[in-house]
């Protein structure tokens, strides 16, 4: 069994069959982030006695006849603003390090270790996650695994790269405007970003209480599927996690496109990406057999205001550092911060009405489409240290403008899957899959749909040694 | 006393540096690596950087790409002291990444019986170009109205980084919303 190419549920089968420990499948995984990680930098922490801890515990459940969890023996890694009881949570900042290690595990992980999930780490991140490259100022820069001279994409980039190489069978992270769909377009792998309040955000460090969620990293649809179904659950520990039913969504996978109504986004959308981009758009399109196109007149408004909504709340948020040590911040964020934090109330606020006003747009185009399809970035994987990028003869800044596509759909809280597209000689990028809120199961239907038909697929990316 | 600025070095140093411009316009990394003292002692200052002896300046430019446009030296300086030492200082109008900077560069020279002119010191800075006073203005009453002491060294910044947003804004607060459309207290998707 090749561990770096096999899903998190083909490990759980073969752990499940007494075909192989999940000890030996985290001394592997561990041997391989110890190998690889002065090349990638995915890893700031690598949880190895907790992880033997886990595979041990799979072990020993299978031995004795309980059942040890649909995701037995499964490696996985978390983007690092999640609590690892025993790890300080650092949230890729420097001012976080001085903070005690966290007691007890953040909901989301707590989820996965009932499931038999074995956490081998956690992963680097933009600082604070106002970041979409991961060029840490403390940590260092994530390499891409497809190509190391570029981004993993970010704010998750440790995620995207740890995913991608094969170290982890799926990664958690959090977007909040696209960091988990900008690092599986620039690595070319599965993402999902719930809908806003489906999984717990407990214990995870904040950005922006109005637009974070949560979500997995895989090389499968099936992966991305059973990691976001062992996470449901209502939350105590987070204000917005909504109190629905547990919906499992693995089990319907194979559901097929059944009459879901498609289109690709127009205007904003369809234009304003490198030509690859809106050609990855068109070619899933064509294997779903979709010719509708639909435009979202207001998309750029909303992505200014969630731009306004971003500053304002991470400014609040960090005022007290802002105040008492602002050079401790990364130079490249901290005068963004700084600007939230002094941002007039009524811009703020004009942006939460608009918030309220286009969501009922949005609900409007649901009553006749079930998926809507756009690009997830405007370009694939940039250099590492590239500040500015040429986007249909239009220079500009690449580290404000890679949410593009993303930003006006997380404003409102939709679910997406970013579903990647492979091009021999290119780097990968990633399509918008967006559905409705509270249809992450059609969502990842269509996904499973374009992985069988082989239109999207992420392959373990094998490192040029 | 050795003669201050021999026209001959002058005009050697004023095309050398004119040369270095060229290659960074060219980003070409080879050529402004060979610039620079090929010595542990060489030494550049970038503006985020801090790169000691050739080897870290070589590997610095094979790993960055620069980035400007619309670069324009507003004033150059060259004091040549004796016959094998030069200065170069600069100030530079350009946009990095897009937006205004007012640039400053210092470099000092030194001929060598060996390789000839090379630059054994530099250093480079990268001031944001002034933005609009009422920003500043702005930054100030904020900042104190919140007890936030905003260091001099990120007030500019600060204050450039609001004007962008004001700008990202208008739009938005221009958008004719119904009355009776209020921010939601506790949004749910």
């Amino acid at each position: 069994m090749n561990l770096a190419q096999s899903t998190a549920l083909e490990i759980s089968a073969a752990v499940r069959a007494g075909r192989i420990s999940a000890r030996v499948v985290a001394e592997d995984a561990l041997a391989r982030i110890a190998a690889t990680h002065s090349r990638l930098n995915a890893f700031t922490t690598v949880t190895s006695a907790r992880a033997l801890a886990e595979a041990d515990a799979v072990d020993a459940a299978f031995v004795s006849g309980r059942d040890p969890g649909a995701l037995a023996g499964a490696p996985y890694a978390v983007k690092n603003l999640f609590d690892l009881a025993g790890v300080v949570t650092v949230a890729g900042s420097k001012i976080n390090r001085g903070l005690p290690p966290a007691l007890v595990d953040a909901t989301a992980v707590s989820k996965l270790q009932s499931a038999g999930a074995v956490c081998v780490g956690a992963l680097n991140m933009g600082e604070y996650a106002y970041d979409f490259v991961t060029e840490n100022a403390h940590d260092g820069a994530t390499r891409n695994p497809r190509d190391e001279t570029r981004s993993a994409g970010g704010s998750s980039g440790g995620c995207g790269a740890a995913v991608a190489a094969g170290l982890v069978s799926f990664s958690i992270g959090t977007d909040t405007n696209g960091s988990i769909r900008v690092p599986s377009s620039f690595c070319g792998i599965w993402g999902l970003k719930p809908t806003y309040g489906r999984l717990s955000r407990g214990g995870s460090f904040p950005f922006v209480d109005s637009l974070d969620c949560i979500g997995p990293f895989s090389r499968s649809v099936s992966d991305l599927a059973a990691s976001y179904d062992a996470m449901q659950g209502a939350d105590p520990r987070d204000h917005a996690c909504a109190p629905r039913p547990v919906a499992p969504t693995l089990s319907g996978l194979e559901g097929g496109l059944n009459g879901l109504r498609i289109a690709m986004l127009d205007g904003y959308f369809s234009q304003g990406g490198e030509p690859q981009v809106h050609a990855a758009v068109a070619q899933v399109a064509a294997g779903l057999g979709v010719t509708r196109r639909v435009e979202i007149r207001e998309a750029a408004l909303a992505r200014s205001a969630a731009f306004l909504i971003t500053s304002a709340e991470a400014g609040r948020l960090h005022l007290n550092n802002l105040k008492t040590r602002a050079d401790d911040f990364d130079p490249g964020i901290r005068d963004r911060f700084l600007a939230g934090a002094l941002l007039p109330a009524s811009w703020y606020l004009q942006a939460q009405k608009f918030r309220h006003w286009f969501q009922e747009r949005m609900r409007e185009l649901f009553r006749e489409y079930d998926v809507l399809l756009a690009p997830a970035t405007p370009v694939s994987a940039t250099k590492l240290g590239q500040q500015e990028m040429t986007v249909n003869g239009q220079t500009m800044l690449v580290r404000p403008n890679l949410g593009l596509f993303t930003q006006p759909i997380s404003f409102v809280g939709l679910p997406v899957v970013a579903a990647p597209v492979q091009t021999a000689g290119a780097m990968p990028v990633a399509v918008q899959l967006i559905a409705a809120p509270w249809r992450e199961a059609e969502l990842l239907r269509v996904a499973r749909v374009l992985e069988h038909r082989g239109i999207c697929c992420a392959p373990t990316a094998l490192l040029v040694p | 006393m050795p003669t201050i600025n021999d026209p001959a070095i002058c005009a050697e140093i004023s095309v050398l540096h004119d040369a270095y411009e060229a290659a960074l316009a060219a980003n070409d990394a080879a050529a402004l690596v060979n610039f620079f003292w090929s010595s542990p002692h060489a030494v550049r200052f970038g503006i985020a950087e801090h790169l000691y002896g050739a080897d870290a300046i070589a590997a610095y430019r094979q790993n960055h790409q620069l980035v400007f446009t619309e670069r324009k030296l507003l004033q150059r300086v060259i004091v040549a002291v004796g016959q094998d030492t030069a200065s170069v200082m600069c100030e530079i109008s350009q946009k990095v990444s897009g937006f205004p900077r007012h640039s400053r560069q210092s470099q000092v020279w030194v001929k060598f019986p060996d390789v000839g002119w090379k630059i054994v010191a530099a250093h480079v800075s990268n001031p944001l170009a002034p933005v609009s006073t009422n920003w500043e203005n702005y930054v100030d009453q904020a900042a104190g109205a919140l007890g936030l002491p905003l260091s001099p060294a990120h007030r500019l910044g600060v204050a450039a980084q609001l004007s962008r947003t004001a700008a990202i804004a208008v739009p938005l607060l221009d958008f004719p919303l119904p009355v009776t459309s209020e921010p939601a207290p506790v949004f749910t998707a």
